[in-house]
């Protein structure tokens, strides 16, 4: 068989470390094969390939020292680095927020898990603790990992030598620029060399390449260079309107902190692509973030009527009902799930959750039983904690008591079991082991008003009030809207006035 | 006495003439300025629940202030409406490099424009026709609008870089026109895209605002404010002091908005438009940085509000009627009585004089005595007159007592003002006062006692080619008299005085330009003899062949023009060419003229620095992607040593901050040569800006519109070889 041919026949059946060893052969024999060359970074492209648009979590670096966002304090609703108040249909005392002060989502995301720390100190010890892979910067971490692994699978030197490469012979050569570029870009993980090529090809074409202009817009978005990246995806779409660039665009303004000209950036690629489920999840993902729920509810909902398989719109939905009170809605949500073949550990646990809300007792701990016999070391935690919590709601405090310590036993910092473990060790007037499990709670989850306010009610019960008073300002911080907490604050100021 | 309803600190430095006044939610007027570090603050105590009555008591006000983060230098700030569908105002931030339209209300950005010309200066609002608003930008030689979805709508030149804009309605037509304050000392107003008059002030224009109608207040670099209505001057003053800042407002209210400035000194007065006469003064601790005008207390009036660069904010309510516009310290009675007092004094001096004349005159004298003893008491013959002369000289007679500046002026070409009394009387001195010529306005020439006599000649060499009025006062009396006369005249130096006609044939130049006339060759003497300076007027022989030569550079020049109407101005000097075809135009008043021009030096400059510009781009680019590269390395580094610090490792922590440390160093000097990059790709977009301004100068009326428009699209579309045909044919 012609060699080339059985290359491309790799390609194409996705073998391609195959395809790439073939092509080295064929190279061997005649250097200056360009149709090999090609082939072979394509192939040594792809093993490597991953999709930007999804896959970008914010590095620390970038987090911390962040200098794109405009506003420093802008208005509620108009930012995603303020948490929203609550101005939704839910509130934190019925929808648990993550570290962000986000309500929940029903989906792990890059950059749902955690929020703007305040200093590196905090930015730095959160992911210790909270079993985050949060690269440093967003130009290392993944990038760099990848870069590395491609230099050791060539022990005699990397395939191309991008330092003695001429990129503006190159630039010309349309067939052979896109492909060098996808190599530098994806395996080199060299960004400072790839723009320069696509500068020189976009030139090259007279700037009529809409492609090669989303090329240097994605290489400006990696260098941290939002305006110029901006321009370029802007530019490609006068030329050419595809949802992949409009998704870049809208990842720049999520990076300049501006989610009202996202979501009109998303909302105007709608009127091209009617119905795109790309386009209305991130819109639905924007509403989420900046805690207008019934938005993004009515998007996920829009998602699910042009895709009623896509698994994002129908856990987001399932999580939404079930904290809006409507447990058994949610349950067939997590159904349709199981459906879709997920098949985790996390799903079962909410489906216990639902279960045990919607009072189909028999199946609760079947569920969760399912739950702990597939869930990591991580979840087995959170697991145990909404065991614990199914044993408290039908009364056994024993068996919540052993279930909490269960979790403890898993991970040692998990603020919510200490936190519920603290209210049972109170109920027993077990004050000092109360006082620290309140303590560890409000150290490992800061973004937590629970422990705060439980800390004020024991310190006021024994007379404390002085802690009981920081308690609660602490929570009223976190949640202002907290009842018990502000009652709280009305009573010690009673106390106070009278002394 | 009129005194702040409000006064308050910000506690942020505010950069001059960066203030301005928003409505970003369409209803609460915000201050807004630039301050240090790139960034931008808003001042908005409307936001607060609680709000005190009467007059606002602004406390904490720290958490009034909202800021914004432009990571550059911030080179103009401007708020209005820009949307025409929203009601709300939109903060227009201008920077060296580029152009935000933000708006605030919302966080999100109208549009991120680069415009490698800079902002110097931004203005708002309807331009011309237009029934939506534009934002108008100058910059570096050019002047840019952009509509609220960032369409690049206008586009002309400016002879150089501006440093001003207003919108006023400068004829009166109901429509707005856009009046431009350059570099280059010009005020231009453009109707549209067509310059409809242009006035030559003595200095860069730093500022301009509308006052009402057809009158707008201007201010200079060199400390002179006053107001044009049109193109004529009401009034002007000048200060040792610089007016930062200038605005119209109705301070006393009788209807009628005074002009308000701010100066460098942190005094501020207003002035009546009409006569420039000071109605309230008052003085700030540092300089003032910006004036705005609005309702900030939201009680229905308007207030004018007084920005010092410390962030200090005073607020002035008009005047209330029962002050009569008497607005001042009630201390001008003993103003006006040492003024009195002061011209009683010199009354009496100048009476004193007289009676000593007269009983000069009345006693009986020898004959042959009359004129030494005239001399005594500064008597001089009744038909004494003074007579001035321009001529152009090659050079003159050095003295070698002479200073070397007057030596140097007078080795060189320049232009001769020679000052004669009629008979024996000698002056003393000459004052001339003319603008643009001297450094500071006026010269003194008054010649050692020893070589009194009675003409003095005064060597002149006018920077530009303007018309300049010299305002003379000449001292004249005799030899040892101590009082003396003062003649005052006037005389005006021609427009292009400064060329030389020459008998002889000069070099030829190589650039021309040619265009057709359908006018008698006599009327265009007749403007040559009025705006060069000749020896005797020229009159005509058939067709017409001059030749001048420039005093400043020897450089030639040569108009020649057939019977047929054929006229060709050969000169190296694009510039030249324009203003000689503009005064010709206007003379002659032709309203619309095409030309041929042929500048094949001025071509090759250009075609260089295309070239170059080019260069600078691509390494440009290259520069900021390496600076960006290392910054997000440097990011990193912080990280990690601090993580090394955090976790006790000090060896480590040592390490990575000595990385960290030579990595800036390297930062920093990818910064100098980026520096160096942006200046000098500035300096060559402003040749190429002023090549074109200079080429549209060459066509009169709709033809130069159109070869400004179409060099814009030249350069738009990178077409080399197009915009070279513009420039020469005037058309595509």
């Amino acid at each position: 068989m012609d060699p080339m041919f059985l290359a491309y026949s790799y390609f194409r059946r996705r073998r391609f470390e195959d395809c790439a060893t073939a092509c080295g052969k064929l190279l061997e024999k005649n250097p200056y094969d360009q149709a090999a060359w090609a082939l072979k970074m394509r192939a040594l492209t792809e093993q490597v390939y991953v999709d930007e648009v999804e896959n970008d979590e914010e590095g620390i670096a970038e987090m911390l020292m962040d200098d794109n966002v405009i506003a420093s304090v802008s208005r509620p609703g108009t930012s995603l680095n303020t948490p929203a108040t609550a101005q939704g249909p839910t509130s934190q005392a019925v929808r648990p927020v993550s570290q962000s002060g986000r309500p929940l989502s029903g989906v792990v995301r890059p950059g749902t898990q955690s929020g703007r720390p305040g200093t590196m100190e905090q930015a730095l010890r959160t992911p210790r603790t909270a079993h985050t892979a949060r690269p440093v910067t967003s130009a290392s971490g993944r990038f760099v990992r990848l870069g590395t692994a491609s230099m050791l699978s060539n022990p005699d030197g990397p395939f191309i030598n991008l330092a003695r490469l001429n990129f503006s012979k190159y630039a010309s050569q349309q067939n052979v620029a896109k492909a060098l570029f996808e190599y530098i870009f994806h395996h080199e993980n060299d960004v400072k060399n790839a723009l320069e090529l696509a500068a020189m090809a976009t030139q090259a074409s007279q700037f009529k390449d809409w492609w090669w202009k989303v090329q240097l817009g994605k290489c400006y978005y990696r260098l941290g260079l939002f305006r110029d990246a901006e321009k370029q995806f802007r530019s490609a779409l006068q030329q050419q309107e595809t949802v992949d660039t409009i998704s870049y665009l809208c990842k720049v303004y999520i990076r300049l902190d501006q989610p009202i000209t996202t979501i009109d950036v998303f909302k105007r690629g709608l009127e091209t692509f009617p119905g795109d489920t790309h386009l209305n999840t991130g819109i639905a993902r924007i509403y989420e973030g900046l805690g207008d729920l019934n938005n993004a509810v009515k998007y996920y909902k829009e998602v699910l009527q042009n895709d009623n398989t896509n698994v994002e719109a129908i856990a987001c939905l399932g999580t939404n009902h079930f904290y809006t009170d409507q447990p058994e809605i949610a349950l067939r949500y997590y159904r349709r799930l199981l459906q879709m073949g997920v098949y985790n550990a996390e799903l079962y646990n909410n489906l216990g959750l639902c279960c045990f809300y919607a009072q189909q007792y028999d199946m609760t701990l079947t569920c969760f039983e399912r739950a702990l016999s597939m869930a990591s070391d991580e979840l087995m935690a959170d697991i145990w904690v909404n065991i614990a919590h199914v044993a408290l709601g039908i009364g056994d405090t024993s068996l919540a008591y052993q279930v909490l310590k269960l979790a403890l036993a898993s991970n040692n910092d998990h603020a919510e079991a200490y936190n519920n473990l603290g209210v049972l060790e109170m109920n027993w007037s077990h004050i000092d082991q109360a006082k620290s499990c309140f303590l560890s709670a409000m150290q490992n989850g800061p973004h937590l008003f629970e422990p705060h306010y439980n800390f004020a009610t024991l310190s006021e019960k024994i007379g404390d009030l002085q802690s009981s008073y920081k308690g609660v300002k602490k929570s009223l911080d976190i949640f202002p809207e907290h009842i018990d907490s502000k009652k709280l604050l009305e009573k010690l100021q009673e106390h106070f006035s009278m002394l | 006495m009129l005194v702040p309803v409000f006064d308050f600190k910000l506690k942020h430095r505010i950069n001059p003439r960066m203030v301005t006044v928003g409505k970003y939610d369409g209803i609460h007027p915000c201050l807004t300025a630039a301050t240090t570090g790139g960034k931008v603050f808003i001042h908005n105590p409307h936001s607060r629940t609680t709000k005190a009555g009467g007059r606002i008591v602004y406390s904490g006000t720290d958490q009034d202030l909202v800021f914004l983060n432009i990571n550059q230098a911030i080179s103009a700030v401007s708020a209005g409406r820009l949307d025409p569908s929203s009601d709300a105002d939109c903060l227009v931030i201008g920077t060296q490099t580029n152009v935000l339209a933000y708006d605030v209300q919302n966080n999100s950005d109208l549009f991120y424009k680069d415009v490698s010309d800079g902002v110097n200066s931004i203005v708002l609002g309807m331009l011309g026709n237009r029934n939506t608003p534009i934002a108008i930008l100058g910059g570096n030689c050019s002047v840019q609008g952009y509509d609220w979805e960032g369409e690049d709508v206008y586009w002309t030149v400016a002879g150089d870089n501006v440093c001003s804009l207003a919108l006023c309605d400068f004829n009166s037509d109901g429509k707005l026109e856009l009046v431009v304050g350059s570099e280059d000392y010009d005020i231009r107003v453009f109707e549209e895209d067509e310059l409809i008059a242009e006035m030559t002030e003595t200095e860069a224009v730093t500022a301009i605002c509308p006052i009402m109608g057809s009158r707008f207040g201007y201010s200079l670099a060199n400390g002179t404010v006053g107001v044009y209505d049109r193109t004529a001057r009401y009034w002007r003053i000048k200060s040792k002091n610089q007016a930062i800042c200038i605005q119209s407002f109705d301070l006393d209210s009788d209807g009628v908005p005074e002009l308000i400035t701010g100066w460098s000194n942190g005094k501020i007065d207003a002035r009546s438009d009409r006569t420039g006469e000071v109605v309230f003064k008052d003085t700030m601790k540092s300089a003032v940085a910006g004036l705005v005008t609005a309702d900030y207390r939201m009680d229905g009036k308007t207030e004018l509000i007084c920005c010092s660069v410390e962030g200090e904010v005073r607020g002035y309510l008009p005047a209330p009627p029962e002050l009569k516009g008497n607005l001042m310290d009630t201390n001008t009675d003993q103003d006006i009585v040492r003024e009195l007092s002061q011209k009683r004094q010199n009354l009496l001096l100048e009476l004193k004089n007289y009676e000593e004349n007269a009983k000069a005159s009345a006693i009986q004298k020898p004959a042959g005595l009359t004129a030494m003893d005239g001399s005594d008491v500064g008597i001089i013959p009744a038909n004494t007159q003074l007579q001035t002369t321009l001529i152009v000289r090659m050079e003159s007679e050095v003295e070698p007592t002479m200073s070397p500046e007057l030596t140097q002026q007078l080795s060189k070409p320049h232009i001769e003002l020679s000052v004669t009394t009629t008979n024996s009387c000698i002056i003393r001195a000459v004052m001339i006062f003319a603008e643009g010529i001297f450094e500071g306005e006026s010269h003194v020439v008054h010649p050692h006692q020893s070589r009194l006599a009675n003409s003095i000649a005064i060597p002149l060499t006018p920077p530009k080619d303007m018309p300049v009025d010299l305002h003379l006062k000449a001292f004249v009396g005799n030899r040892t008299s101590s009082q003396f006369h003062v003649f005052e005249l006037s005389r005006q130096l021609p427009k292009f005085s400064a060329y030389m006609l020459m008998d002889q044939k000069v070099p030829s130049p190589a650039g021309s330009v040619t265009f057709h006339l359908n006018d008698r060759a006599q009327r265009v003497i007749m403007w040559i003899n009025q705006n060069f300076l000749l020896n005797e007027d020229l009159e005509l022989s058939g067709s017409l062949h001059l030749n001048f030569l420039c005093i400043r550079d020897s450089s030639p020049l040569r108009i020649s023009m057939e019977t047929n109407g054929q006229v060709v101005i050969e000169t190296d000097n694009m510039e030249l060419a324009g203003d000689l075809i503009q005064g010709i135009t206007s003379y002659l008043n032709i309203q619309d003229l095409q030309t041929t021009a042929e500048f094949s030096e001025e071509m090759a400059r250009l075609k260089e620095i295309l070239v170059k510009v080019d260069e600078f781009h691509s390494v440009r680019q290259k520069l900021t992607a390496e600076m960006a590269d290392h910054s997000n390395i440097i990011r990193s580094m912080v990280v990690r040593a601090e993580d090394a610090r955090l976790m006790g490792d000090l060896k480590n922590m040592r390490k990575n901050y000595m990385e960290l440390y030579n990595l800036n160093k390297d930062l920093i000097s990818g910064y100098k040569i980026r520096c160096n990059n942006h200046s000098e790709l500035l300096m060559c977009l402003k040749v190429v800006n002023q090549t074109i301004q200079k080429a549209g100068r060459l066509r009169v009326g709709k033809y130069k519109t159109q070869v400004i428009s179409s060099c814009r699209g030249a350069i738009k579309n990178n077409n080399v070889s197009m915009l070279f045909k513009v420039i020469r044919s005037g058309s595509t």
